[in-house]
């Protein structure tokens, strides 16, 4: 039982890594990235093709820094060209760029899934309560709580945060206050997706890769950003939870309520607070 | 009946914890043409808003041709010959000038909108989207759409908006004259003082979400406790 | 205006076409459609073509809702994927007649999407993509472990009864029946469109999608045109569903999953969703250009996803806003 909360604690630390990715880079530009999915497995095969060199914590590190550099062109190419559009229409290109990313990786890494290693460092596992856990999977609960810890300090502490958060809830008053929002995107983007790019690393021993295993997590991770509340870091950490522990439990116990159970909670929410997705400017 | 088409009693509205209307009492008889001014912040867009349903009123009634009218939803106050016009131009970009009057039109049973778009100099523009039209156009497309039909009741916040003096008073002129023809009823929401004075019979004048005076232009125009008002707010 | 315009341009100034016009036209297109296959050079040629028929009948019901009701749906294929099974289900189980079943399969799909649009039709923007991709997935999660119902993530291949409507069913697998009756009802369907934008309830439905508060002031609800135009665009994607169903004679989860609405999106936009043949005729680009791709088939998905950046960059009003811009320019209208 408890492997089974603590199974559902591992999931809901790899959702919350992307949530909080997607809350950040929606905060600041108001653009729900599709394409956050494909850098999760980019993230993924990077730190692979590394990590099977044998050099598995430089993986982790490199495919980090590739990612938030993806990010930070994504922002200046894509973000800032279309700040001024409908914001559906970056969507729409977020789309078109998670299709030609999937076909960049199952072009360079082909379709077949891939096994990534556990590093020596975290293999084996630890007794909890009487049965064994693999020590990796504590590992991976580790780095979601000091993401989570790391970023409410910063958001909290920092002139960085502060100015973030307070674009968050409102860019153009910010921007009149001459801080720089482009600046300030270029890292608030890059950072989102190097998260997603830890994410993917940090899930690669524990899903197989596949150049379509960003899309089930990225549904997952919008319904945890939509549950949580949009512009809301804490939020995204519970719902992370909670969808964690929702798809964990419901695989083993009531698959068909735990599929379903997620999306209408999401749908709900969006009927009854639409506003939390610039309502009003379509 | 007292005569008043279109009255408000004690209307008090509050955005979380500022009161925008507080105790407000108003009347407008048939065929008047009722100004409503006051500083900014004065409450003058929300008792709009309250007496055409747009905004619900926490306290008072609204009431029409004597009728409670509430609770009713802008649908069915349209139904009751109430219509509204907006401070930011509300108007139908894609669809052709010509097309969105017909819209317009269907919703009242017997509406023609030759008259309007003849009254407001917009057969021209008949074929071409709203959204292409200039400003001035676009108000007076405003204004027509609440026209079509001939409503008894005309509700108009800040129609010469973004106007020049000289399309400011145009359009208050012909306001002023099928208002006289149509026997329209019109409570109208104006910053031009100009305006106001051109064509209002009487002059409501709100401060502070309060009701703070109402008489004749002239009356209002000396009424020192008005005068105050205005001047203290330029500070 | 720049060149990097909202999807939600102005619509173009031109007289409408004449009633006359539109119908000459439809007569020409069935025309058109009826000797597609002497046109058409193989078997293969004309399966392919109507495969394409399918997606354009989607990617219309996904164009339409932009159109008429100004909402980006991500979901479409939900009902794409209602209307193909409940036919398959209901075939293969034999619970009613055929008859019964194709318009159980016309019927739920259109009833869903209005029940859907009555509650969700005044959510905008990205809100209502979330909202429509998460509807759309659900039913795809759920019909991916259904075992009992369809054979889960396995699908399911059925039968086609003998008969339907008295005629020999089984023509609906032969490809150059099934391209003429696609093509046939896609252009049936168009017309429809056309009229249905020229009704009073049409032009309503574009007024409260460009101003859905002023809509409210002028005296009209602003929940059922919007709700009629989500069933219409059900009751179109869900004949595709059941087009391509029939055809194939197998269903499978993946006609509910959010890149089978993505694509359908797509499509949609490359064409033009402004225009109500817009999204046909990205269907259709699409498709040669997949055909002309020949070898490079394997980057499909990133020629498809680079052509959509470049659209929507350059030409937000697709393919056939840019072909009537170039004839207007160069007739000099």
């Amino acid at each position: 039982m408890l492997i089974q909360i603590l199974n559902g604690i591992v999931y809901g630390g790899l959702l919350y890594l992307l949530a909080v990715g997607l809350v950040l880079i929606f905060g600041l530009r108001e653009v729900v990235n599709f394409a956050h999915g494909a850098l999760f497995m980019i993230g993924a095969y990077i730190g692979f093709s590394i990590a099977a060199m044998g050099y598995w914590w430089s993986g982790l590190l490199v495919s980090v820094f590739a990612m938030a550099l993806v990010g930070c062109a994504l922002d200046a190419a894509v973000f800032r060209t279309l700040r001024k559009h409908d914001h559906i229409v970056t969507v729409l290109v977020t789309f078109g760029i998670l299709l030609i990313l999937e076909t960049v990786v199952t072009k360079v890494w082909g379709k077949a899934y891939l096994t990534y290693p556990v590093p020596p460092l975290l293999a084996g596992t630890v007794s909890i309560g009487g049965s064994p856990f693999p020590i990796y999977r504590l590992f991976v609960i580790a780095v979601s709580v000091a993401v989570a810890v790391s970023l409410s300090l910063w958001l909290r502490y920092t002139r960085a945060g502060l100015y973030i958060r307070a674009a968050s809830t409102d860019a153009r008053v910010t921007s009149m206050q001459g801080i720089n929002v482009d600046r300030l995107s270029l890292i608030v983007v890059g950072l989102g997706t190097a998260l997603a790019g830890l994410s993917g690393v940090v899930a690669g021993p524990l899903l197989s890769l596949s150049p379509t295993m960003g899309n089930y997590i990225l549904i997952d991770s919008f319904i945890v950003v939509v549950i949580g509340g949009l512009g809301s870091f804490a939020g995204a950490f519970i719902a992370a939870l909670l969808i964690g522990q929702i798809h964990n439990f419901g695989a083993v116990y009531l698959p068909w309520a735990a599929t379903v159970l997620p999306f209408m909670l999401m749908v709900g929410i969006l009927i009854w607070r639409p506003t939390g997705f610039a309502g009003s400017r379509t | 009946m007292t005569g008043n088409v279109i009255e408000g009693i004690g209307l008090s509205r509050r955005y979380g914890g500022f009161a925008a209307l507080d105790n407000v009492d108003i009347a407008v008889k048939q065929g008047e043409i009722r100004g409503l001014i006051g500083p900014n912040g004065a409450g003058k867009s929300t008792l709009i808003d309250v007496l055409s349903g747009r905004a619900v009123n926490r306290s008072g009634k609204v009431l029409l041709n004597g009728e409670d009218i509430s609770a009713l939803t802008p649908q069915e106050r349209r139904r009751r010959g109430m219509a509204r016009s907006f401070q930011r131009t509300n108007i139908f970009p894609d669809l052709t000038v010509e097309q969105q009057l017909l819209v317009a039109a269907w919703a009242v049973p017997g509406a023609d909108i030759a008259e309007v778009m003849d009254e407001l100099r917009l057969t021209e523009l008949a074929d071409i989207p709203a959204g292409e039209i200039s400003y001035g156009d676009q108000r007076r497309l405003d204004l027509a759409l609440a026209l079509v039909g001939r409503p008894t009741v005309l509700l108009l916040d800040e129609p010469a908006a973004g106007l020049t003096m000289e399309e400011s008073l145009g359009l208050a002129r012909i306001l002023r004259d099928l208002a006289n023809r149509w026997k329209v009823t019109v409570l109208l929401v104006e910053h031009d003082m100009q305006v106001v004075f051109s064509i209002c019979d009487r002059i409501t004048v709100l401060h502070l979400g309060r009701s703070l005076s109402e008489g004749t232009c002239a009356e209002i125009r000396v009424d020192p406790t008005v005068i105050a008002a205005y001047l203290g707010t330029e500070a | 205006m720049t060149a990097l315009t909202e999807i939600r341009a102005s619509t173009p100034r031109r007289k409408p076409v004449s009633h006359a016009m539109l119908i000459a036209g439809a007569v020409a297109a069935l025309a058109v459609g009826a000797a597609l296959p002497w046109i058409v050079p193989t078997k293969i040629a004309m399966s392919l073509l109507a495969q394409a028929m399918f997606d354009a009948l989607l990617a219309t019901s996904v164009g339409f809702l932009i159109l008429q009701n100004g909402r980006t749906s991500f979901g479409q294929a939900a009902f794409f994927g209602l209307g193909g099974y409940t036919v398959g289900v209901l075939v293969a189980r034999q619970w009613v007649a055929p008859e019964l079943a194709l318009l159980a399969a016309l019927v739920l799909p259109t009833a869903v999407a209005f029940l859907l649009g009555l509650v969700i039709s005044r959510i905008t923007g990205v809100a209502h993509a979330m909202l429509t991709l998460a509807v759309g997935q659900a039913f795809y999660e759920v019909v991916f472990r259904w075992r009992e119902l369809a054979k889960g993530d396995d699908g399911m291949s059925f039968d086609l009864p003998a008969r339907v409507f008295g005629f020999s069913a089984r023509k609906l697998q032969d490809p150059a029946f099934m391209l003429v009756l696609s093509w046939t009802i896609l252009v049936l369907i168009l017309v429809g469109l056309v009229l249905f934008t020229r009704s009073r309830v049409g032009q309503v439905a574009a007024a409260i999608r460009d101003n859905e508060e002023r809509a409210r002031f002028l005296g009209y609800s602003t929940v059922m045109p919007p709700a009629l135009v989500y069933a219409i665009a059900a009751f179109i994607a869900a004949t595709a569903g059941i087009l391509q169903a029939c055809y194939n004679g197998y269903i499978a989860p993946q006609m509910f999953h959010w890149s089978t609405s993505g694509f359908a999106l797509i499509m949609a936009i490359i064409g033009g969703a402004k225009f109500i043949f817009g999204p046909a005729i990205g269907a259709i680009v699409l498709f040669y250009i997949k055909d002309f791709a020949g070898q490079f088939a394997e980057y499909w998905p990133a020629i498809v996803g680079g052509i959509l950046v470049v659209v929507t960059l350059t030409m937000p009003r697709g393919v056939v806003g840019l072909a009537l811009l170039l004839w207007r320019r160069g007739t000099g209208r």
